[in-house]
């Protein structure tokens, strides 16, 4: 029956797009997050509906889509330098099959990315990527949001819809997502224009961003826990009245605490006793391997490098109370450990270049968007959507950048559609500018000065 | 049970938006007027090009 269901939606959203072939990209992305062909048990697994979406999206670009003053960022430009890179590292990759199989969806991954923007000419499409996006992760986040209400959850064992702890159905990457999204949910609910914030928009997306909230409790992962915490940080950044709101979240935290399941307040108290939990003991033992490894190797070893790691680290915890605490150390051994960090991960696998390449995308996209943040502070109303986008654009970026601290998620799909979007905007306004006749804003000295942020 | 209340429920979001799209001349082209102002006429092809 659910195949059926999700057959007739794939085939609406198909129907729909050959009337606006834009639709084609939406469903990619929907493809891409939600992976219905891995919730499917027959007929749609026999099909490549990935490779459909993306086939007609490129196909119908190519030949219909108005393409005047196309414009390309540079981070396209390094977007496409780290997928060459990673090609050439994964051609002399350390572990050559695993290599391979992971190239196969970051190529993709960055390749969409790159093309992305491409298809973003006018702010609708950039409106309806960022809500197909949302609407698409909902889909997780609501079902996690849900059990983990009705009592479920535990860490690794909120079932999401599959088995397979893999993509954004992985307990701490859709933890660190489901945060990231909020300050998007938050300016639907202010700005959207597909759904006008009336009541029902706004009722849907505080549900959303409490859902979203759950999900680290939900799957009990710290790292979901830091990004609430950093979350709370950036949004002082507009609220108008800032003591009302530290008190406000700090009572907030406080008559949360009762509610919290006690397997995860124990869970969360490791993060301060992080050298008696083999988790996070693991995690040092393997960066400190990676520097060690890129030592020796600065192009990095390829996709999957961590593979050859053999870690021993000892496991510090406190024994006893008050005067008679004594220290224990408990030596321990792993093999094959995983980088659980973007940063360590990216370092092992591509080496220095990719890292930089990497960083260089990520930190130019958190600087363009408090560029444009600035520029349209004070911007006319019709344009008043466009620092608060520039703003929660930015914000995800940075959850998501302080969340990759602690989880592999370099090259998650989803973190590069964000990334499509930052550079549209980016480009939409450029183009908006370059058809006002607006000179660039260094230029701009009749312009009123930026606001202290 | 929440599996298939959750999907009906986004996927019916998501099909609603792909129809409000479609049905928005801005998707493709901002300088096209809204429906219903130029009676009788569609606002563009359907790839999305203005007419000439």
């Amino acid at each position: 029956m659910r195949d059926l269901a999700f057959i007739a939606f794939l085939a609406a959203i198909f129907g729909l797009g050959f009337r606006r072939p834009f639709v084609f990209v939406l469903a990619y992305v929907y493809i891409d997050v939600v992976s219905p062909q891995r919730m499917s048990y027959f007929l749609l697994n026999a099909f490549p509906i990935s490779a459909m979406a993306v086939g007609f999206a490129v196909l119908s670009w190519l030949a219909f889509d108005d393409k005047k003053d196309t414009r390309v960022a540079p981070r396209q430009g390094l977007m496409l330098a780290l997928l060459v890179y990673c090609y050439w590292t994964t051609t002399k990759a350390d572990f050559p099959i695993d290599a391979a199989f992971k190239w196969d969806w970051v190529w993709k991954a960055l390749a969409f990315a790159i093309f992305l923007p491409l298809t973003l000419r006018t702010k609708l499409r950039i409106e309806a990527l960022l809500l197909f996006m949302l609407l698409s992760v909902a889909t997780i986040i609501i079902n996690g949001g849900l059990k983990t209400a009705l009592g479920g959850g535990g860490y690794g064992q909120l079932k999401l819809y599959v088995d397979n702890n893999s993509g954004l159905f992985e307990g701490s990457i859709i933890s660190a997502v489901s945060i990231c999204v909020i300050p998007l949910i938050l300016w639907f609910t202010r700005h959207g224009t597909i759904f006008p914030p009336d009541w029902r928009v706004k009722t849907f997306g505080y549900l959303l961003i409490f859902a979203c909230l759950l999900m680290p409790i939900g799957t009990q992962a710290r790292t979901g826990l830091l990004c609430v915490g950093l979350l709370a940080i950036l949004m002082l950044r507009d609220v108008k009245r800032r003591m009302v709101y530290i008190g406000g979240a700090a009572a907030l935290a406080l008559v949360a605490i009762p509610f919290l399941p006690t397997a995860f307040s124990e869970r969360m108290g490791t993060i301060r006793t992080y050298q008696a939990d083999a988790s996070a003991s693991t995690r040092i033992a393997v960066w400190q391997w990676t520097l060690d490894y890129v030592k020796a190797h600065p192009f990095g070893g390829g996709f999957e490098a961590y593979r050859q790691n053999e870690i021993k680290y000892d496991k510090i915890e406190m024994v006893g109370e008050g005067a008679s605490v004594t220290v224990v150390r408990t030596p321990e051994i792993d093999k094959s450990r995983a980088y659980h960090s973007a940063y360590f991960e990216m370092l092992g696998e591509q080496g220095w270049p990719g890292f930089a390449l990497w960083l260089m995308i990520h930190l130019g996209g958190i600087i363009r968007m408090e560029v444009l943040r600035r520029r349209y502070m004070k911007a006319p109303p019709d344009q008043a959507w466009i620092s608060p986008l520039a703003t929660a654009l930015q914000h995800a970026h940075m959850i998501y950048l302080f969340g990759a601290t602690f989880v592999g998620i370099a090259l998650n799909p989803f973190v590069y559609m964000l990334v499509g979007a930052q550079i549209g905007l980016d480009t939409y306004l450029a183009r908006k500018r370059a058809e006002e006749g607006m000179k660039p804003m260094h230029k701009r000295r009749d312009s009123p000065a930026p606001a202290p942020v | 049970m929440i599996d298939s209340l959750v999907l009906g429920l986004t996927h019916g979001l998501l099909l609603l938006t792909a129809w409000r799209l479609i049905n928005s001349p801005a998707l493709d082209d901002e300088s096209a007027p809204p429906p219903g102002e130029e009676a009788g006429k569609r606002p563009g092809n359907r790839w999305g090009r203005k007419r000439a």
